[in-house]
């Protein structure tokens, strides 16, 4: 009888900083990764272990990421911390005008493996600047891979595949509402390509493509549906830059249905990629027009009430899906109370 | 001979040969066989020879989209130079690169950005490196004027002294950004701004002198290595043709032609003649030769198209 092993977002993150570590190449630098907190205790203990290569830094974001391609360039592995992804903009220079394009641009003569890790925020009042989620700025720029991890287990063979088999910039967009959760192991995993789009839950009436906490919150819906006679399947879309089109193709082609539940803005984002790859195929598949999900038209705001207006739920999910499998909003699915997931789950108490 | 004037000789073919192939550019230029944006640095060429003749095959130097100098002073190949600048395969980058993206790193030629002053945090970055590694090397950034008011040149020198990194930072101060006058962009001196960070600096005003630039180049790249520090030269000079492109705008009326003539009439490339017509021919074979490679070469095809993206 096999056991069922359980682990935190957090701690896969502090074994793929513990283990990264161990390769004399890498370089873990950022604002934040010697202090006390150690980026949420991702990276406590490997100051002391390894003082020359964990490097706490001066609040210059553009500046440290050019370091690291310097770094890079000379032969390390930098891994590049920004605790809010909203900070990251400040190097966004460096990623798109630089990182992604230094194996181009010279015709291969450089090659620049590095890792960053952008937290994205959420709730108790992180408010317009620690909240977003930049998906799909990055994805749209050739020559960076960025990921979106959504459990343990795709935390730790990714950023293990990251640097030991790409030769390039990987952005890995963290969900700082994940740390605290406790996942347990899924079955088959390991056999997945670690930088690849991944089945998470098995169905045949709508396909969900779900982001980072969106694939959680897919899966309450998808629990919460099956009470209801509709079987959820749900995609994990884990890569951003090169989400596997055939195996998102092919679900909505069995299922006839599309809702993308994305942590970002709608417009160019995520939704309107997964839109594209069926339209451009072969949109006959849909039984229904697609419906997508993401964040308002509007800043985040900081207050409670208007934040859980902002992000869509669960209740929102059931209601999109179980009006695609019945054909319109006069379904007769009753709908669950509408909770945000801070409040399900819990765990993020605030303030950061 | 004596061995200062040796010194002079070397040095000034290499600058001859930088100005003789950049002219040999704005020849060419209005054939449009050169579809990239030039910088020249005609007028420059000093800096790059002076630098270089001080820096070891792996000592790394990071450059900018004006670079033809520093490429070809540093040991980057000439055909590969007109091959890449004519779009060819052939090209260092094999055409992806073209003017502004030189780069050689067998030859210690690390990238060249289009982007003011991000190239300056890598040479920190590779340094950072070495240090951990326990390497004996030194690290140079060359960049204008202009890019000492990027914020990333005030965060790469303060991580450079915090990290007593090996930086040798290299201002060509040629007064102009892009169409600017210094006093138009800048309410702080750059020495007593690195002075602010600990990073002792020293200006050349002479920037034609290559044999000046080259002995002080050679000084400061010891001290940097000795000391485990960066250092700041700041070096005057004069770029004598238009910001981008092969002519000269003095009727746009942006700076004054006097003032290029009084640098030209201390420049050697331009009074030493009889050294300019004693090598000249060598140059000239080896410059013809170059454009012939790169006229002969291949084109890329829709097969390099969407190579070495990740």
């Amino acid at each position: 009888m096999s056991t069922t092993k359980k682990m935190k977002y957090r701690e896969a993150l502090a074994i793929a900083m513990a283990e990264a570590m161990e390769d004399p190449r890498s370089l873990l630098i950022g604002q934040g990764v010697t202090d006390f907190k150690g980026i949420w205790g991702t990276t406590t203990g490997l100051p002391q272990k390894f003082p020359k290569r964990v490097i706490e830094t001066p609040l210059s974001e553009d500046g440290v990421a050019g370091i690291c391609m310097g770094a890079s360039l000379n032969g390390m592995y930098p891994i590049n911390t920004h605790i809010r992804a909203d900070f990251g903009l400040l190097i966004f220079n460096q990623l798109i005008n630089l990182a992604a394009k230094y194996r181009y641009m010279f015709g291969g003569l450089f090659e620049v493996p590095m890792m960053f890790r952008m937290v994205i925020g959420r709730s108790w009042g992180q408010g317009a600047q620690h909240s977003q989620s930049f998906q799909s700025l990055l994805g749209h720029i050739p020559g960076l891979v960025v990921i979106m991890p959504s459990n343990p287990q795709s935390i730790i063979q990714s950023y293990r595949h990251a640097r030991k088999h790409h030769k390039g910039p990987v952005v890995m967009f963290e969900h700082r509402l994940m740390y605290e959760l406790e996942f347990e192991d899924k079955p088959n995993q390991d056999l997945l390509n670690p930088f690849g789009s991944r089945i998470d839950r098995e169905g045949g009436d709508l396909t969900i493509v779900a982001t980072s906490v969106m694939v959680l919150e897919a899966a309450r819906a998808a629990d919460y549906l099956s009470q209801f006679g509709i079987n959820a399947e749900i995609i994990d879309l884990h890569s951003i830059s090169h989400p596997d089109n055939d195996l998102i193709f092919n679900s909505v082609k069995k299922t006839g249905r599309l809702l993308v539940a994305d942590t970002s803005w709608l417009p160019y984002g995520v939704a309107a990629e997964m839109s594209r790859v069926i339209a451009e195929r072969d949109p006959a598949i849909l039984k229904q027009p697609i419906k997508s999900l993401g964040m308002q038209p509007a800043p985040c705001p900081t207050a409670k009430t208007l934040e859980d207006f902002y992000y869509p739920d669960v209740r929102d999910i059931v209601n999109a899906s179980a009006s695609l499998v019945h054909g319109g909003d006069d379904h007769s699915v009753p709908l669950p109370p509408k909770q945000a997931m801070t409040d399900f789950y819990k765990h993020f108490k605030g303030p950061f | 001979m004596s061995e200062i004037n040796q010194s002079y000789e070397k040095l000034f073919y290499e600058a001859l040969r930088i100005r003789l192939v950049e002219e040999k550019i704005i020849e060419l230029y209005p054939h449009d066989k050169i579809q990239s944006p030039v910088h020249l640095s005609i007028g420059q060429e000093a800096v790059a020879v002076g630098l270089c003749s001080q820096m070891k095959l792996d000592d790394w130097l990071f450059i900018n989209y004006r670079g033809h100098a520093f490429y070809l002073a540093k040991g980057g190949p000439l055909p590969e130079l007109f091959a890449e600048l004519y779009g060819k395969r052939t090209g260092l980058s094999k055409g992806k690169a073209g003017s502004m993206h030189l780069a050689a790193p067998k030859h210690g030629v690390m990238g060249a950005s289009a982007v003011v002053g991000s190239t300056i945090s890598h040479a920190v970055g590779a340094a950072l490196a070495s240090k951990i590694r326990g390497e004996d090397r030194s690290f140079v950034t060359v960049f204008g004027d202009g890019a000492t008011e990027q914020g990333a040149y005030h965060e790469s020198l303060n991580f450079a002294s915090l990290h007593n990194l090996p930086v040798l930072f290299l201002c060509e101060n040629n007064g102009l950004a892009v169409h600017s006058p210094l006093g138009e962009r800048q309410a702080f001196s750059l020495t007593a701004h690195a002075k602010a960070y600990g990073v002792e600096s020293a200006v050349i005003e002479d920037g034609y002198d290559f044999v000046k630039l080259s002995a002080i180049c050679g000084k400061v790249l010891g001290q940097i290595k000795n000391k485990q520090r960066p250092m700041l030269l700041e070096v005057k000079t004069c770029r004598y043709k238009e910001h981008v492109g092969p002519g000269e705008d003095f009727e746009a009326g942006y700076r004054e032609l006097k003032e290029i003539q009084a640098w030209k009439a201390k420049d050697p490339l331009e009074f030493d003649k009889e050294l300019i017509a004693r090598f000249t021919p060598a140059i000239s074979e080896e410059i013809n030769a170059a454009v012939e490679f790169a006229e002969t070469s291949p084109f890329p095809t829709i097969d390099d198209l969407l190579t070495d993206v990740i």
